[in-house]
């Protein structure tokens, strides 16, 4: 028992952490209905601040934390109330969007200032170590623990018995009858915000010490809480908080089971996402608290069909010429018609039926690893692996898109994310991706005539042209109906005989498919990739981004691609600067942000500044959703 | 009970939590027929189609298509076996026309649980779909809104394209959730030849939910009365009006 002990108190400790963390975001979540992918990078912040004032400029600790916890926290709560408000009218999508441009921002600006090395963070608590019947425990372990205790123990007793928390309970049931009753909504959430924010800076000030300051991982770490929310089926927050404390002993325990080096390092990290994603898989519907939709109406640009089609032929004359025009940058142009692709992929299951995926580049991931077997491991012909590396993605997206079955579209996302970070944790590390100092390779088309530079920037154009126009088939096809249909209005599919659940597998499959192809022609592009520099360009803070830049790009599913890859490939090309990646995540993350706030979409935002009356009204899907029950009847 | 072709609800109970929204109905709307279910609001009618569609569990009782039981089967099952339905808060898909619309009704039910048919229909079944979508907007009398987007609609229209839809699907049993509701005389009366067309030429049967007595009395055969739950009568349209019980149910214990 002994040998254990010091792994269960050191899980107790991080555990606990996890807890405030998640006890937090599910405050917040329970009350505004909007469910902040930015609560790590609020923690991230906060730590940052306390860096600042305690390490950097010396000021005392307990000042520091006050000034992080006390001032930061509510005032960032403040703030974020603010755009809660702002979004909570557009439909879930969208929302998740929006949260996801903070986390950039914030993540961004962390970055820009203190660079994307781990800080050593300064550990304020007191050092020494005391002995429980042969145990050693930490004093700062002892007291991180009894302040998340304590925190999450008041919490709960104000929820239950404070009246600002008998407020809360209510705004959750519903806001018009506690307007009705004279207490504000919107100061019972403002509340709700700052506290949960404060409990995200609180838990930051307390992880920073153990794990360094590296704003990437301590936002991710801390969205670790997620799988503890999850547990605590969103909503729990005692639950949520014992979750929070038992992954965290599980995870240590398997350190002590799973030495370093080994194929299975990342299991110990990954093991929240596995708990978020087995859960939201594994749960029945109407587990979870759902909420109504919200359809808003929002605009698009109407192009007379003769403009378009000089459009398309001057996008394919261009496209022709553009090896002689741009000459050496040819690569840019190659890898931007790849992530034309990619967006393709990525817009078929955001525009047609609503659903998120925040996965993406793991999909690509995967069709690039298995092309890279195909060919340089099993001497496929070129072309033939590149379906076949499509195919295999397949059955990926499938298992994906189980949590779509039966969960809403925040539930989705959430399940996305659990599943991206789970595979970049644990899989890339395996030999047969990245890991072990693997390396993948592939080489370029090289068949009739087709070779060199210029032949792979023909091909990957050719695929980009070609997923453009199934989008658009698929769209305006039965498939594309029954789609839209899902997400509108999927009791009205059910009652009259389609069984949506294989719509939605279908759709995932297709989008997976694609992005399969994708990481096939990255893989041949690049040449080689090894872990450390794949592990950035398929990760899942890469997959978020796709999805902000996605959502600036637009609604259409024949320009928005063009103008995301644009955008995320070509324009950073030819910008020089050290701090570009942070710029540009804070730019994509801003814009939309700002496109959610004001209404959802960038339509909307163009035709308000243009006032033109070429911008037609038209509506979205919501996001899409299968809780039949609630939505019926009177 | 009795062996007919339609549906039979047999000793139905439905309970929110510890509220017993529906306790003990039995009915039957066959095919070839108008079947009418009245009552105030808050009766339990609307409770009642959920169950019959599979979209509740009831606590107890029997739901019969065809005399086949399909109180287990999910509500997709359901439709296949020619169940349709139109909802009182409608369903319709906000982000395309009228006629893709009504076509999902049809594509909905072709489409089933065979993953090939999701995604495609061979050149026959194409121009079935059109034509039964054709037929759908010309007897509910939207025809010249087929290209209209849903989003323009008054509530009246879009009641009109919720049963088109339902009659695209092809069920030979319609439950109609107060599909007159925001009609205006003419479409009221339009869309009561529109059911007993149906119930003619195509020998469907119809379960009417409805707030407008004279539309029910004009185009019912027979009528159920639902008042907190339980059945309170049932007879022909001359013997409901006849009803002391019903018409204190309606308008109080003073009438």
């Amino acid at each position: 028992m002994t040998e254990f002990a010091p792994f269960i108190v050191a899980g107790i400790a991080t555990g606990a952490i996890y807890g405030l963390a998640a006890a937090g975001l599910v405050l917040t979540y329970k009350t505004s209905g909007i469910f902040n992918f930015a609560h790590g990078a609020v923690a991230a912040a906060a730590a940052y601040i306390f860096y600042e004032l305690h390490g950097v400029h010396h000021v005392p600790w307990g000042l520091a934390a006050a000034v992080s916890v006390l001032v930061f926290g509510p005032l960032l709560g403040l703030v974020l109330e603010l755009i809660a408000r702002r979004v909570a009218g557009v439909d879930s999508a969208t929302q998740v969007v929006a949260t996801i441009g903070i986390l950039l921002v914030i993540t961004g600006v962390s970055t820009a200032r203190y660079g994307v090395i781990t800080i050593d963070f300064p550990q304020f608590l007191p050092h020494g170590t005391f002995e429980v019947a042969d145990v050693f425990v930490g004093y700062d372990q002892l007291i991180t623990v009894l302040v998340s205790v304590t925190a999450v123990a008041g919490l709960f007793a104000f929820f239950r018995w404070s009246r600002l928390g008998l407020q809360m309970r209510a705004v959750v049931d519903n806001p018009e009858l506690l307007d009705l009753a004279g207490s504000r909504p919107a100061s019972v959430r403002r509340a709700a915000w700052v506290i949960g924010c404060c409990f995200a800076a609180l838990s930051g000030i307390l992880l920073a010490p153990y794990l360094g300051l590296d704003a990437t991982l301590l936002t991710l770490l801390v969205v670790d809480a997620f799988g503890a929310a999850a547990v605590g089926r969103f909503n729990n927050i005692p639950l949520t908080f014992g979750a929070g404390i038992g992954i965290g002993v599980v995870a240590r325990l398997i350190t002590k089971f799973v030495p370093h080096n080994q194929s299975l390092a990342g299991l110990p990290s990954s093991l929240p996402f596995l708990v978020l994603f087995f859960v939201l898989v594994l749960s029945r519907s109407g587990t979870f608290p759902t909420r109504l939709q919200h359809r808003r109406a929002y605009r698009t640009l109407v192009i007379p069909i003769a403009v378009k089609r000089v459009l398309v032929v001057v996008a394919a004359v261009t496209v022709v010429f553009l090896p002689a025009i741009v000459g050496a940058k040819l690569p840019v142009y190659t890898n931007a018609a790849i992530y034309v692709t990619i967006f393709v992929s990525l817009a078929l299951l955001v525009r047609t039926s609503g659903q998120l995926s925040l996965c993406q580049l793991t999909f690509v991931a995967i069709g690039a690893t298995t092309f890279s077997h195909l060919t340089v491991g099993a001497g496929l012909p070129w072309g033939i692996a590149l379906v076949l590396a499509g195919l295999a993605v397949v059955p990926v997206g499938a298992i994906v898109s189980l949590p779509a079955i039966r969960l809403s579209g925040l539930y989705l996302a959430l399940a996305t994310f659990g599943f991206g970070i789970l595979v970049e944790r644990l899989a890339f590390n395996f030999g047969v991706m990245f890991g072990r100092g693997g390396q993948r390779s592939a080489a370029r088309p090289d068949f009739i005539g087709i070779h060199g530079a210029r032949g792979m920037f023909y091909v990957c154009a050719v695929v980009a042209a070609l997923s453009i126009l199934a989008a658009v088939v698929i769209n305006r096809s039965k498939l594309g109906r029954l789609l839209r249909g899902l997400a509108d209005a999927p009791v009205a599919l059910a009652v009259n005989g389609a069984d949506a659940k294989i719509t939605r597998v279908i759709i995932f499959c297709i989008s997976a498919f694609m992005a399969g192809i994708a990481g096939a022609l990255f893989l041949a592009l690049v040449g080689t990739a090894s872990g450390a520099a794949s592990g950035a360009t398929f990760s899942t803070m890469s997959s978020i981004t796709l999805l902000t830049v996605l959502a600036i790009a637009g609604r259409s599913l024949v320009a928005a691609p063009i103008i995301a890859a644009i955008a995320y490939v070509i324009v950073p090309s030819y910008i020089t600067n050290a701090h570009l990646s942070s710029y540009l995540q804070i730019a994509f993350g801003g814009s939309a942000l700002a496109i959610a706030c004001l209404g959802g979409s960038s339509g909307t935002v163009l035709s308000k500044l243009t006032s033109s009356s070429a911008w037609r009204v038209a509506r979205s899907p919501v996001t899409a959703r299968l809780q039949l029950r609630s939505e019926v009847g009177s | 009970m009795i062996e007919v072709g339609g549906l039979v609800i047999d000793g139905l109970t439905v309970k929110y939590g510890g509220n017993v929204a529906v306790s003990d109905v039995s009915f039957a709307a066959p095919v070839g027929r108008i079947t009418g279910l009245i009552g105030p609001n808050g009766a339990g009618k609307t409770t009642t189609f959920n169950a019959c569609s599979g979209l509740l569990q009831p606590s107890t009782g029997r739901v019969l298509l065809d005399g086949e039981d399909v109180t287990r089967l999910p509500v997709h099952r359901r439709a296949q076996r020619g169940l349709g339905r139109t909802f009182q808060r409608m369903q319709l898909c906000e982000s395309l026309s009228v006629r893709d619309n009504v076509s999902l009704g049809r594509e909905s039910a072709t489409a089933g649980s065979r993953p090939w048919s999701h995604v495609w229909d061979g050149r026959g079944e194409r121009h079935a779909a059109i034509a039964a979508t054709d037929e759908a907007l010309r007897l509910c009398g939207i025809a010249e809104l087929a290209d209209s987007p849903v989003v323009s609609l008054s509530t009246g229209q879009r009641r009109l394209v919720e049963l088109a839809r339902a009659v695209a699907g092809g069920g030979r049993i319609l439950l109609l959730d107060e599909p007159s509701s925001g009609l205006d005389h003419g479409e009221t009366e339009r869309f009561g030849d529109t059911l007993r067309f149906l119930v003619r030429e195509r020998g469907s049967g119809i379960l009417l939910v409805e707030h407008d007595m004279s539309l029910v009395m004009r185009v019912c055969e027979h009528i159920y009365v639902l008042d907190f739950g339980t059945l309170l009568f049932d007879g022909t349209p001359a013997e409901v009006t006849d009803s002391v019980a019903v018409r204190q149910a309606y308008l109080g214990s003073a009438a």
